[in-house]
């Protein structure tokens, strides 16, 4: 088993490794820099621009300029914002806070959705079960862009006192932080709880068929009982399944919402960096993102050798 | 607001003690509705109510700052920051006229040669005493080409600068420039700065009437009075919060429900549809300031060929584009945007600006292409959605004249390259902001500057129409050498200018006070603004 893991972890340094070579070169290979992004319209003197780019380093051979950045990398330093001129870390970390605090509120509010629904279709079938599934039906076709923007524009127009747009740090106001993040968790739920609510009413209706339910009902059991103890229990374990592959869609999916609806985190801040070429923090979400889906990855490795013998990684 | 001639005396006799009237011709006959202006004159009017002091202005802004620094920021985002923290010389009036700011008078004892008399007792943000030191430290700094700044190239004809006394300062051209002063009335490129003082990328130090705060990016910049500063009682604010959003409909949202005091909206359609519906809000479109032009790569065949361009030109129809992108809201444009010594007025006659596609097609067929041409990619700013708009109206009325093209909507920053570095195809599209000086615009056409060698401009003669009309003081004069440069420009069709609009429309609510929209991209009247909620 230690021998698993450590080989396991190796391979994840090598990976990341490739991944930060790939992102950086891959940033420099797009055409337009910081030098001439951030003069937009401006007009500028050639050797001015060229100063600008001598002045971040960006005149450099590009080998010369991994090496740099990858020295600074090691010591935990990941540089200077172009555009902020602030270090790259600390803003890195507190916007994660902010993005996973949306995904989670969205997560939540996709399990409540997509479970009540699934559950009242499959079980009350009828025009309940109609309702539900043409709701779900728009609720995957419209992009959550769409549906934050809808969001935005109504809530201006009927409801201008709710400040929706008035994001506030949770640790200065918890309560206006809240409900601050609620639409755009909804616009960011809503087609994850699709995926969910059809699960549900598919697992509940297959699971009501079969013949130990009917063994339930024909013992005698209120209707409660067999609901709880026998088709949520059995239905959960493929919803788990289904819920836990979606939230990685909802940190992607994060990067419009937050945009939309002025929320600084991760996503926005992505966006931002890749409009105005700031490679220092381009370089740091995607080395961030690469390391969470190894890790995972790694960790999901190691359940499965834990929990299942048939797996096996020597 | 009242519409001024365009032979206004400009300069022209003005005593030299005074700082001279730099006069645009402002004309505000911007198609939103008469409703709108109606809305708009008593805001603009200094109200005669005594303004209370007191409270704190959000505004929504779609852009971050890109350092802080007035000297080395060439970034558009950063002015509307820099023009509240930091003063110069000269300043730009309601009426988009020149006045002095730190300086309290100049004289021009020769057509190359200004000496300001400048303030007593001003202190910069840090406490630090305002002197003549500051200034020549400012433009030293600027001009040393270590400094890298945008800026410098505008003050290229400055020889000398001499502190004369601790409150007195001379510049010393090499030529004749009526740019010069128009420059120093702007922010950032006339920004004095504190000598001897570093970092001012993020910790800003100036002598304006607000005192830089904190700063989140993405989220909000903070600024606070500058008790010290050297308008009496000015400002009446205690706070500017600026709250950054970066979608259109989300600051839309943000004015509506008060979450932020004022803003600026980039689409006029939307900005009319706005204040139709919310009756206390004051919208005001500031004087035409930008144009959208189609640069040409004149460097190889077909658009080396005149034809070819005139062609162009005459298969453009400019009316039916400013009607439709702009609901009207905007002129017919040439080189110069109406708000600049000599701008165009959009009614005067230019060369080849009639729409006949016929005409069209007969010049290209004398050109050699009688069954019409393929001009291939025409690059257009994807994030943009204005320019986008009018390009695929364009590429339908060119068809009719024969003419293909076939849009491609960029991301900002390649589109930028590859426009500096000469190597689209034939047609790309960025609009113009606004400049401090006409001549910034038409500097994109000299055939030794990064823009007219990128695009192929080869034109010795128009090089020294430039030139001469830079050098020239008269203001009215100077007005009809731009106005001949245009003409000759159309006729050369060296770019295709179709529409001028307002850069921004801004916006605020009406308990919003003495607050004025100008047509550069600053917001330096936030120092008499006052609110009463």
């Amino acid at each position: 088993m230690m021998r698993l893991i450590l080989n396991r972890i190796g391979w994840t340094i090598a990976i990341l490794f490739g991944v930060s070579i790939f992102s950086f070169m891959l940033m420099r290979a797009l055409p337009g820099d910081f030098a001439q992004a951030s003069m937009g319209t401006t007009s500028i003197s050639a050797e001015a621009l060229d100063s600008i780019r001598h002045d971040l380093g960006l005149d450099q051979p590009i080998w010369r300029q991994y090496l740099g950045w990858l020295g600074h990398a090691l010591t935990g330093d990941f540089g200077t914002s172009f555009v902020t001129k602030q270090p790259v870390v600390s803003e890195l970390l507190s916007r994660c806070g902010v993005t996973l605090e949306l995904t989670l509120i969205a997560a939540v509010m996709a399990v409540i959705i997509g479970g009540f629904t699934g559950l009242a279709a499959a079980r009350l079938r009828g025009p309940v079960d109609w309702l539900v599934r043409i709701f779900n039906g728009l609720s995957l076709a419209i992009p959550n862009f769409v549906i934050g923007t809808l969001i935005v524009l109504l809530i201006g127009l009927y409801f201008p006192q709710l400040a929706v747009l008035n994001y506030t740090p949770l640790l200065t106001d918890p309560v206006a932080n809240l409900s601050s993040m609620l639409l755009p968790a909804l616009s960011l739920a809503l087609a994850v709880s699709v995926v969910i609510s059809e699960n549900t009413r598919a697992a509940i209706l297959e699971i009501a068929g079969q013949d130990f339910v009917m063994v339930a009902r024909a013992k005698g059991l209120r209707p409660r009982t067999v609901l709880g103890n026998y088709l949520i229990r059995n239905a959960l374990t493929p919803i788990i399944t289904v819920t836990g592959l979606q939230i990685a869609s909802l940190l992607g999916g994060s990067i419009l919402v937050e945009t939309i609806f002025a929320i600084p985190g991760l996503g926005q801040y992505l966006y931002d960096s890749i409009a105005s070429r700031d490679y220092p923090v381009i370089q740091a979400i995607v080395l961030l993102a690469a390391a969470v889906v190894v890790l995972v990855n790694l960790l999901v490795d190691i359940a499965y050798a834990r929990i299942d013998a048939r797996v096996s990684y020597e | 607001m009242d519409k001024r001639e365009p032979n206004d005396p400009l300069f022209g006799g003005a005593s030299q003690e005074e700082i001279g009237a730099l006069s645009r011709r402002s004309v505000l006959k911007l198609g939103l509705s008469a409703g709108a202006f109606a809305l708009i004159s008593p805001a603009f009017a200094q109200s005669s109510a005594t303004p209370k002091r007191g409270g704190t202005l959000t505004i929504a802004a779609d852009a971050d700052p890109i350092g802080l620094d007035p000297t080395t920021t060439g970034a558009f985002s950063s002015y509307d920051f820099t023009g509240l923290i930091y003063t110069g010389l000269l300043r730009w009036n309601a009426d988009m006229k020149v006045e002095p700011d730190l300086a309290l008078s100049y004289e021009n004892p020769d057509p190359t040669t200004y000496v300001f008399k400048l303030r007593q007792g001003v202190k910069f943000h840090n406490g630090q005493d305002f002197s003549a030191e500051d200034v020549k430290y400012t433009f030293d700094r600027m001009l040393d080409p270590k400094t890298a700044s945008p800026s410098a190239t505008s003050y290229s004809g400055v020889k000398a600068i001499t502190v004369v006394d601790p409150y007195t300062i001379k510049f010393e051209l090499a030529r004749s420039d009526a740019a010069f002063l128009s420059y120093l009335a702007t922010s950032p490129n006339g920004s004095i700065v504190p000598k001897g003082v570093t970092g001012l990328d993020t910790k800003p130090i100036g002598t304006g009437p607000f005192v830089f705060d904190s700063y989140t990016p993405n989220q909000q910049f903070t600024l606070k009075a500058n008790p010290n500063y050297y308008e009496e009682g000015q400002p009446y604010l205690d706070m500017v919060v600026f709250k950054f959003y970066k979608d259109q409909s989300t600051i839309a949202s943000a004015l509506r429900s008060k979450t932020v005091d004022m803003t600026w909206l980039k689409d006029p359609k939307v900005a009319a549809l706005m204040v139709k519906t919310s009756p206390d809000l004051v919208s005001a479109p500031g004087q035409t300031s930008r144009t959208f032009p189609i640069w040409l790569n004149m460097k190889a065949k077909p658009m080396s060929d005149v034809n070819v361009r005139r062609a162009l030109s005459l298969a453009t129809d400019r009316a039916a584009c400013l009607q439709t992108v702009l609901g009207g809201s905007g002129k017919v444009g040439a080189t110069i945007p109406e708000s600049q010594v000599g701008g165009y007025d959009g009614v005067g006659d230019l060369p080849y600006y009639k729409y006949d596609p016929d005409q069209a097609k007969k010049l290209l067929a004398d050109a050699g292409y009688p069954n019409g041409i393929d001009l291939g990619d025409y690059l257009v700013v994807a994030a943009n959605a204005l320019d986008v708009a009018c390009a695929q109206i364009l590429q339908q009325q060119w068809a009719k004249a024969g003419i293909k093209v076939n849009i491609r909507p960029m991301e900002t920053a390649p589109l930028l390259a590859q426009w500096t570095k000469g190597d689209w195809g034939t047609l790309l599209s960025v609009a113009l902001s606004w400049s401090p000086d006409p001549d910034a615009i038409l500097q994109r056409f000299v055939s030794t500057g990064l823009y007219g060698k990128a695009s192929g401009m080869a034109d010795t003669k128009l090089d020294g129409m430039i030139a001469d009309a830079r050098a020239q003081t008269d203001l009215d004069k100077r007005a009809a050498a731009n106005l001949e440069i245009q003409k000759y420009i159309a006729d050369n069709a060296y770019v295709i200018e179709v529409y001028q609009y307002p850069l921004r429309w801004e916006m605020w609510w009406n308990y919003v006070h003495d607050y004025v929209p100008l047509a550069a991209n600053i917001r330096t009247f936030v120092r008499t603004t006052w609110l009463d909620k």
